[in-house]
């Protein structure tokens, strides 16, 4: 197979990720009589974050240093799983839907440990607040994966996005509807978004993803940031290809990658235009109620996948 | 009021030492050092007065001892009752009134810091407004202590209460914030996220702004007075200006008294909403905040218009109000108040139907009425947790005599009810500028000022946006400032925040914090 389009896909992701949080970030300034930053903006933040000196505390020990660079690659070897415009990824084996999951949770982890590495009050506030919420999240995520799976016989992201794409729009919306509430619901928690986390607050005792990250500046800060837009773009990319697979191009195919990928960035932006619909109208949850929240993500995936234990496929 | 003084002489007998009626609202009586606690207890529990505030000044120059001055009001008959006690000699004590009325607590310590008298048996006598940097034996508000005098820091530790058991863990905030907020130490015992305690430590910005007015003419007292809470700069230059037009018997024109009201109530409006604003927006409900901001800004031009100050600096002045207002910016104002007030209507209710944004706010940050009265908690945070209090309505000043308005109460006491409260003071304010601009009878608006009488002393006071703030002051013998008290309803309301977090969860903090909105610079003056 030729590698080019699926290492494409990888550059993609890498490169577009941060337009999405931008665009979320325009629809919050439009609702409050704002203009927002430019494209150009979120790029040049990157840019000088990369290019600005660190303040590192001396009580850091190496897992501080080495987070921010777990953390990349670990999203980055998770980014070559996922098909983006075409039926396809770089790394896709079958099985590899776990290994996608528990690579996210390796980055967090790490941001957990180096949070507390420093000993300082916001951080080890943000690891517990972290973890507490991911115990939720993660085996909601894997059940959703399950339940699809199960549907489409195999665990493999590829495979998944492959077989829905041959369904038709009525089965895809009587199997696929639980999963995508659960996975939509896993993506606003796994992307800090309101209303579980706020990204713009300056709040720390509020903070959950903010407080872990406290601490670091420049060149890490950047690699973090930048990580977590990858990350959240991969989420937006998993719920755009599975449920709503159209307009996917076959493996191989010249020409119809350029459109795949024109209809991927047309349904990736509509959903994050859903993302800051909903940051518009929530205020942030209690702290005790996101819980709540992460077990409706869990019971819809439970009923998405005893739903078709029971009705068979 | 004579009744009262007999009463007291009966039962106190000789120890009672004099009372004179020292301005039209104000009673002193002198009264020995041994007897003030049962005569405190007794104004507070028999006569059901209210105990406001407790302050020292040093008259060894003119009397030979340090005085300590007991404010209480009497709100049936509008007037105050001040007990002054001398400590004179060597035995620089006196005994402490914390532990029958707490709200004394803070206000002891302060006197123990600033003027090295000791309140005997107090509960908590820790050092409060001078941090442990400060050397042992120098006290400022002495007279003999100079301003611009160069202290050297030493090294000491505050100890603070701790909270032991399995689990708990203690959280550092401050002083220094993320934010444009001033700096302020907060100290969270917490298991997981429940609050167990929470001790604040201030006085950071203590910059002695009172003793920084002795012996300054009024116009440069009252320039200082603006700048001790920036965003109740009317309220605090309003009750100076009345504390020395009081000690002089001087009536200002009625059209200023007006003109007051209506400054007094832009500022409250505009501090009102900026603290609704403040609340959508740490719930993260940034739709709501950016409309508040919006509509908060219209209300800041307006000011600016009006006075040429967006924090309407420079018009309250001994003597009246330095500009008067036209007949055409009268119409100006009106109409602007009358769209803004449309505006927040809508913005209002559209918060009131997101349902995460109350699941926020109700519940939270409960304060009981009974700490806001052990306390002495004041304006809109005593308001929404049940205890009807306005010094508007129960000792009326500037125009408000005259005016209709009501004064809304509610009963929870939780960040809903602080927020009702502020929402219903709005529209109040509303009515209240636009009964004064059209009531406005006409005329002068400032009047030629005369000298401070010497030896006097007077008590102004004003409902500010954030409640009672007092201002007491004195004059030596050649008419100028001898001493000067500001009790700031920040420094009454600060201590019940320690209240209002217990039963609540960290990250709900700055929620709690912003539905109080204290100011620090007010609290440590």
């Amino acid at each position: 197979m030729n590698p080019i389009p699926s290492v494409l896909q990888v550059l993609l992701v890498v490169t577009v990720a941060p337009s999405v949080s931008w665009w979320i970030k325009k629809i919050k300034a439009s609702s409050q009589n704002r203009v927002g930053p430019t494209l150009l903006q979120v790029y040049s933040d990157l840019g000088k974050l990369f290019r600005k000196g660190m303040v590192i505390s001396n009580q850091a020990s190496w897992i501080f240093h080495v987070m921010p660079y777990i953390l990349f690659s670990a999203v980055l070897v998770a980014a070559s799983m996922v098909p983006i415009f075409f039926k396809g990824s770089l790394l896709g084996f079958s099985g590899d839907a776990i290994l996608f999951v528990y690579l996210l949770v390796l980055g967090r982890f790490f941001m957990a440990l180096a949070a507390l590495d420093t000993g300082t009050t916001f951080g080890g506030m943000g690891s517990s607040r972290e973890m507490t919420l991911s115990s939720l999240a993660e085996p909601a995520l894997l059940l959703s994966f399950f339940a699809l799976a199960y549907h489409a016989g195999t665990l493999s992201i590829e495979g998944m996005v492959s077989h829905f794409g041959s369904q038709s729009p009525l089965q895809i919306l009587f199997f696929g509807s639980l999963a995508f509430g659960a996975m939509l619901i896993i993506t606003l928690a796994e992307s800090g978004r309101i209303p579980i986390d706020n990204p713009a607050t300056h709040l720390e005792l509020t903070m959950i993803h903010e407080a872990m990250i406290l601490e670091y500046s420049g060149r890490y800060l950047a690699l973090i940031e930048w990580g977590h837009q990858i990350k959240q773009f991969l989420f937006l990319s998993l719920l755009v290809n599975i449920f709503f697979p159209w307009g996917l191009a076959e493996p191989g195919a010249g020409a119809a990658l350029f459109l795949g990928s024109l209809f991927f960035l047309i349904k990736i932006f509509s959903l994050a235009f859903v993302i800051g619909w909903i940051e518009v109208h929530t205020a942030k949850l209690r702290l005790f109620r996101v819980p709540d929240l992460l077990a409706i993500a869990f019971v819809l995936a439970v009923v998405s996948l005893l739903g078709q234990l029971m009705i068979g496929q | 009021m004579k009744r009262v003084v007999e009463v007291l002489k009966e039962k106190f007998g000789n120890r009672i030492q004099g009372s004179h009626q020292e301005t039209v609202r104000e009673l002193q009586i002198k009264i020995a050092k041994e007897v003030v606690i049962p005569a405190a207890r007794f104004l507070v529990e028999t006569l059901e007065m209210r105990f406001l505030f407790l302050f020292g000044s040093d008259a060894r120059n003119i009397s030979g001892c340090f005085h300590l001055h007991y404010v209480f009001s009497y709100h049936h008959v509008d007037q105050f009752i001040i007990l002054i006690v001398e400590v004179r000699g060597e035995d620089l004590t006196f005994p402490s009134l914390a532990p029958y009325l707490p709200q004394a607590n803070w206000q002891e310590r302060e006197i123990q810091d600033l003027f090295g008298l000791i309140a005997k048996g107090h509960p908590d006598p820790r050092r409060l407004v001078l941090h442990e940097d400060w050397p042992e034996g120098l006290y400022p508000f002495r007279k003999d202590f100079i301003q611009n005098k160069k202290v050297p820091r030493v090294n000491g530790e505050y100890v603070f209460d701790r909270v032991e058991g399995d689990g708990v863990f203690e959280i550092p905030v401050g002083p220094v914030h993320a934010g444009i907020i001033e700096p302020g130490h907060f100290r969270f015992s917490s298991a997981g996220e429940s609050i167990l305690k929470l001790e604040i430590r201030h006085f950071y910005t203590h910059k002695g702004t009172e003793k920084l007015g002795e012996g300054k003419d009024s116009s440069h007292l009252l320039c200082l007075a603006e700048r001790i809470s920036g965003d109740n700069s009317v309220a605090h230059a309003t009750a100076a200006a009345q504390a020395l037009e009081t000690l002089c018997g001087f009536q200002i024109p009625p059209r200023a008294q007006f003109l007051r009201v209506v400054l007094l109530e832009l500022e409250r409006i505009y501090n009102h909403l900026a603290d609704v604003g403040g609340v959508v927006l740490d719930v993260a409900f940034g739709f709501g905040a950016a409309q508040l901001a919006r509509v908060k800004e219209q209300l800041m031009r307006l000011n600016e218009r009006l006075t040429g100050s967006r924090l309407l600096r420079g018009m309250i002045v001994f003597g009246g109000v330095r500009n008067d207002i036209s007949d055409l910016d009268k119409k100006y104002l009106i109409q602007e108040i009358g769209k803004i007030k449309v505006d927040f209507d809508q913005t209002i209710q559209i918060l009131w139907n997101v349902s995460s944004l109350m699941d926020r706010i109700q519940k939270t940050g409960i304060i009981k009425k009974e700490i806001v009265e052990a306390l002495g908690g004041t304006g809109p945070i005593a308001r929404a947790s049940g205890v009807d209090r306005d010094f508007r309505r129960d000792h009326p000043y500037a125009a408000y005599q005259e005016l209709l308005f009501m004064v809304p109460v509610f009963r929870e006491g939780d960040v809903e009810s602080r927020i009702k409260v502020k929402m219903q003071e709005v529209y109040e304010s509303f009515k209240l500028i636009y009964e004064a601009v059209t009531g406005m009878p006409e005329g002068i608006s400032i009047v030629e000022t005369v000298p401070l009488k010497p030896l006097r002393s007077a008590l102004g006071y004003v409902e500010s946006p954030r409640g009672e703030c007092f201002h007491w002051i004195a004059t030596d013998r050649d008419g100028r400032i001898a001493r000067w008290k500001i009790q700031s309803p920040s420094f009454a309301n600060w201590p019940l925040i320690e209240y209002a977090v217990l039963e609540n969860i960290v990250p709900d903090f700055p929620v709690i914090n912003k539905s109080m909105n204290l100011s620090y610079s007010g609290n440590d003056r």
